[in-house]
């Protein structure tokens, strides 16, 4: 352990990467140029499924300026795109789309790229783009999941025989038993609609080659060293050929930036075959016909309980709409396969059936968003205990206390690891701060005066990143942490991390904890990441791994320095003493039994770096190391407690959310000013997703939200105060204690709000079962439940 | 069809024969080279980031044709500080983490400048007037209490630092 006296983690840091933020100076992909640089776009299909029967490019590729029109003939010599690779390994049964870059013969989806052009400038390009002509023989489309279980359904992939991707069943212990056993029985059907990520930057890249270096790709991603493992088995490159840069800024992923896709490969071979530079930056219309689009599911679950409350068992029959399932790494299904393993989440629940079938229809393909796979499951399974309460006459809280894991570490029926975390603790946070037991008073007052209030609640527990054991199969991926932490000539410390943070603070909080293991200010600490070519290998910012996994890599190498260091200050001082006869703080490695005797850490790194002469005989020169940190736990998780207050108007539907509590994990906050950013921005997505947000299709597959002012991401005014309140219990598995946070976050939201507006109609007893919460289906409740 | 145009950005003249189609946008990060000013929603007008101040009023610059702003005065982020200080609204955003990933950033912060000219209080008057710029990150509660700290600011300065502040 350090010992030191902690003086910067726990601190809420201005943050370091701000500085350039707030003056203009960042640096993302868009404002990359590069000389005899070109601009890519790319003519999408008009029709979700259809023949192409002819595409003319003679009149773009004439036009001036434009230098390259290219189709899917161009990759006729490629492989099919989804490779070993690139494919989950879980276990069920799996299928594989075959595809490539652009589309060949046919399309799949409205937005499926079928021409790229590549111009001097975005004006003549948008020009270009207008010249092409392609002629479609439309296919039958289907577009509803379950229409694509059907026997006569249209197909996808004929050679499947079907439209399912994937089919797992997951089991643990008798189900039919516990439910013949059961006092009561619930049994529900519930829809979550196609909703998700869309960061305010959209995707985009910027390649360039050269035979002799090989591929240079700068990309908005989230996980380099991934995506350039892979190009380089697509585009046959040596892997020492291509290098992969996330840019020093990228404007938010939330998931979306994590799959390797079409464009970056198509912008590569264009590289390759003009020699220059070919820069692609995605329009938001594209971003919304393509990324971003994830939950869409129907659960079909029933829950068994006791009289008491105690749940028994659960069965779940998840149907999830993985669109065409054409996306490298997640394949559609990864993110429905983890929500459904995360399904029972923070409840006790013994006996689980689930049956989980993934089916592929003509709309974009399902992609990583925020709270990966468990924003519908989440919502299924706060809603059925929700009306379970109901039944029993119980409280929510109590329910929900009853059935919560109540001993950690807890390993779920289905195998999930809970590391630590406490619900009792939680729940009495959010109840206070709510003054529950007076709201009940005043609910019911204001229900005589024709006012309708309600509260709500949601638990769960949350990734705090994700362990080899799960990532291996599900992505191919390791699991654990990495970083590089490493002296300057100038006593300065350079912190090389695997991940590429975009928002999520590690330039500071990761400076902090280093700062407190080696003694030195955080402002000596300046941490690097993005480029493959300089970084160590890692599976990227995803799942929350940043505090967990990433942080702890850069603790544990910077603990790793202290015998080196230690050693040259006791040589330097002429002093016999052993490693841990040493402290580092205010910058100086002091002797411990004689504090005057001390050497500035800024002399040790130039012995170390300058003049190795002065080291101790024998001594290798140099004061660096790289750590990975894997914890020695299958899981790590925090838990957490939400409640939303609100009041609807029956009149409208319409609701205000009056309060909304946040009671979140964090372990051991690094920087609880970042951890409460990171709080608010998950529930404001959960809440724009659960209220405002969805991707609509109409019957022949025709994206219908392909602009902000159709996909409706909320405003400052849609959008209630956030209250958050830490209720932190320390990991055991980190070396600091700390928790990811994020991650899971928006899963909370639809069913805190769903419980708060039905309670807030007891008197007209609805049921919601759908999302979004739009005043109109709320409406339509309440004249339905009038007319009962 | 192309015009010669000039046109101010933070005090200084810049000169192009431009496309009449040239958007603002482009104008002020392809012709002057300041990409301070972001393009988040491929001008829909919707998402804000591209929110510049043309003659003292704040407007998307996405929304407007480089040959409209001929002879305006405009102000992006990279115009807001004096050297190394920084305007109010900067360091409220930096005090109070109103910002994470920074790309709708510049667009609040243009927007927030107009706003904290003639500054209202309450929270909701806060969130209308930063209602036209999203932000995916943040949940706006922390750019509420960045306003808030520079409200404070603001009205604290004389009348010659406001002059310095906001020049237009």
């Amino acid at each position: 352990m350090p010992n030191v006296v902690n003086p910067w983690v726990g601190q809420s840091l201005k943050r370091k990467e701000d500085r350039r933020l707030i003056i203009g100076d960042g640096q993302y992909l868009p404002d990359l140029v590069l000389p005899r640089m070109v601009i890519m776009g790319l003519v999408r299909s008009i029709h979700a499924h259809a023949k192409i029967t002819k595409i003319d490019t003679a009149k773009a590729a004439a036009l001036p300026g434009v230098s390259a029109v290219i189709t899917g003939d161009e990759f006729a010599t490629w492989d099919s795109i989804l490779s070993d690779l690139s494919t989950p390994n879980l276990p069920g049964e799996t299928k594989r789309p075959v595809y490539w870059p652009l589309a060949r013969g046919e399309v799949k989806y409205v937005g499926d790229p079928i021409v790229a052009v590549v111009a001097r400038d975005k004006y003549t390009l948008e020009d270009a783009l207008e010249l092409v002509d392609i002629d479609y023989d439309p296919l039958p489309v289907v577009v509803d999941p379950e229409q694509a279980l059907q026997p006569d359904a249209p197909r996808l992939y004929p050679e499947w025989g079907d439209n399912v991707l994937y089919h797992q069943h997951i089991t643990a212990g008798d189900a039919s038993a516990a439910f013949a056993q059961a006092d009561v029985v619930l049994s529900e059907r519930f829809r979550c609609h196609r909703t998700g990520g869309q960061p305010m930057e959209t995707r985009g890249c910027l390649a360039t080659y050269n035979p002799a270096e090989g591929m240079t790709l700068w990309l908005t991603t989230q996980r380099p060293h991934i995506q350039r493992h892979l190009l380089a088995e697509y585009l046959k490159i040596p892997h020492d050929k291509l290098r992969v840069i996330m840019p020093k800024d990228m404007g938010g992923a939330f998931g979306t930036k994590a799959p390797l896709y079409r464009e970056e490969m198509i912008a590569c071979h264009l590289a390759m075959k003009l020699r220059r530079p070919v820069k692609w930056v995605e329009t938001r219309r594209e971003s919304l016909m393509n990324v971003g689009q994830g939950r869409d599911q129907i659960h079909q679950i029933e829950l068994a309980l006791k009289k008491d409350g105690t749940i028994l068992a659960v069965r779940d029959k998840i149907l999830a709409d993985c669109g065409d399932a054409r996306t490298a790494i997640y394949v559609g299904f990864a993110m429905p396969f983890l929500g459904a393993m995360y399904l029972i989440n923070g409840y006790d629940i013994p006996v689980v059936d689930i049956d989980l079938t993934c089916v592929v229809t003509n709309k974009a393909s399902l992609t990583p968003s925020r709270a990966f796979g468990s924003f519908a499951g989440r919502f299924a399974i706060d809603r059925i205990v929700e009306l379970a309460a109901n039944a029993l006459k119980m409280d929510p809280v109590q329910i929900r206390l009853k059935n919560a894991i109540k001993t950690f570490p807890h390993v779920s029926a289905v195998g999930v690891n809970v590391d630590s975390g406490d619900f009792p603790g939680a729940f009495a946070k959010a109840c206070t701060a709510l003054q529950y037991e007076q709201f009940r008073t005043e609910q019911a007052e204001a229900w005589k005066q024709g006012r309708y209030l309600g509260v709500g609640f949601c638990m769960g527990v949350e990734i705090s990143g994700v362990p080899s054991e799960v990532l291996v199969p599900m992505e191919r991926q390791p699991g654990f942490g990495v970083a590089t932490v490493q002296f300057d000539a100038h006593g300065k410390v350079q912190v090389a991390e695997g991940d590429s943070p975009h928002g999520q603070g590690h330039e500071t909080t990761i400076a902090q904890a280093v700062a407190d293991e080696l003694g030195i200010s955080p402002e000596d600490v300046y941490v690097t990441y993005g480029d493959t070519h300089s970084g160590p290998f890692s599976a990227g910012t995803i799942g929350s791994r940043g505090a967990s996994y990433t942080l702890s890599a850069a603790v544990l190498a910077a603990r790793a320095l202290r015998p080196k260091m230690s050693r040259i200050a006791s040589h330097l001082l002429r002093v016999e003493a052993a490693e841990d006869e040493f402290e580092f703080r205010d910058g100086h490695v002091f002797l411990t039994r004689d504090p005057t005797k001390r050497v500035p850490i800024k002399q040790i790194a130039e012995v170390a770096l300058l003049s190795p002469t002065a080291l101790p005989p024998g001594m290798e020169a140099g004061l660096e190391h790289t750590s990975h940190f894997e914890a020695q736990v299958a899981g790590m998780h925090s838990c957490n407690v939400h409640a939303a207050m609100v009041e609807v108007f029956p009149d409208t539907g319409a609701f205000k959310i009056l309060r909304y509590v946040a009671v979140d994990d964090a372990g051991a906050p690094i920087n609880p000013m970042v951890v409460r950013g990171q709080v608010h921005g998950g529930v404001a997505m959960g809440i724009g997703n659960a209220c405002f947000e969805e991707f609509l299709y109409d019957e022949n597959g025709q994206q219908l939200t392909t602009t902000l002012m159709d996909y409706h991401l909320p405003s400052a005014l849609d959008l209630p105060y956030i209250e958050t309140i830490e209720h932190n219990v320390p990991s055991p598995h980190t070396p600091l204690g700390s928790k990811g946070k994020g991650e899971g976050t928006p899963g909370m939201v639809p069913a805190a709000l769903a419980n708060a507006i039905e309670d807030a109609l007891r008197p007209f007893n609805v049921k919601i079962t759908q999302l979004p919460l739009t005043p109109e289906r709320i409406w339509k409740l309440i004249q339905e439940a009038k007319r009962k | 069809m192309k015009r010669e145009i000039t046109i101010t950005i933070n005090g200084e003249p810049y000169t192009a024969t431009v496309e009449y189609r040239l958007l603002l946008v482009d104008f002020i990060r392809e012709v002057a080279g300041l990409t301070g000013t972001h393009v988040g929603c491929s001008v829909e007008g919707r998402c804000g980031a591209c929110t510049v101040i043309v003659d003292g009023k704040a407007v998307k610059s996405c929304m407007l044709l480089a040959v409209q702003a001929d002879g305006a005065q405009v102000m992006t982020i990279e115009g807001l500080a004096r050297g190394d200080q920084l305007h109010p609204i900067q360091d409220g955003f930096w005090e109070k983490h109103g910002l994470q990933c920074g790309f709708c950033t510049p667009g609040l912060l243009m927007t927030l400048y107009e706003f904290l000219k003639t500054p209202k209080h309450s929270d909701e008057e806060i969130r209308a007037a930063m209602s036209g710029v999203l932000c995916r990150c943040t949940g706006y509660v922390h750019i509420v209490e960045a306003v808030k700290h520079a409200i404070a600011k603001v009205e604290a300065m004389t009348p010659e630092e406001r002059k310095v502040w906001f020049p237009q």
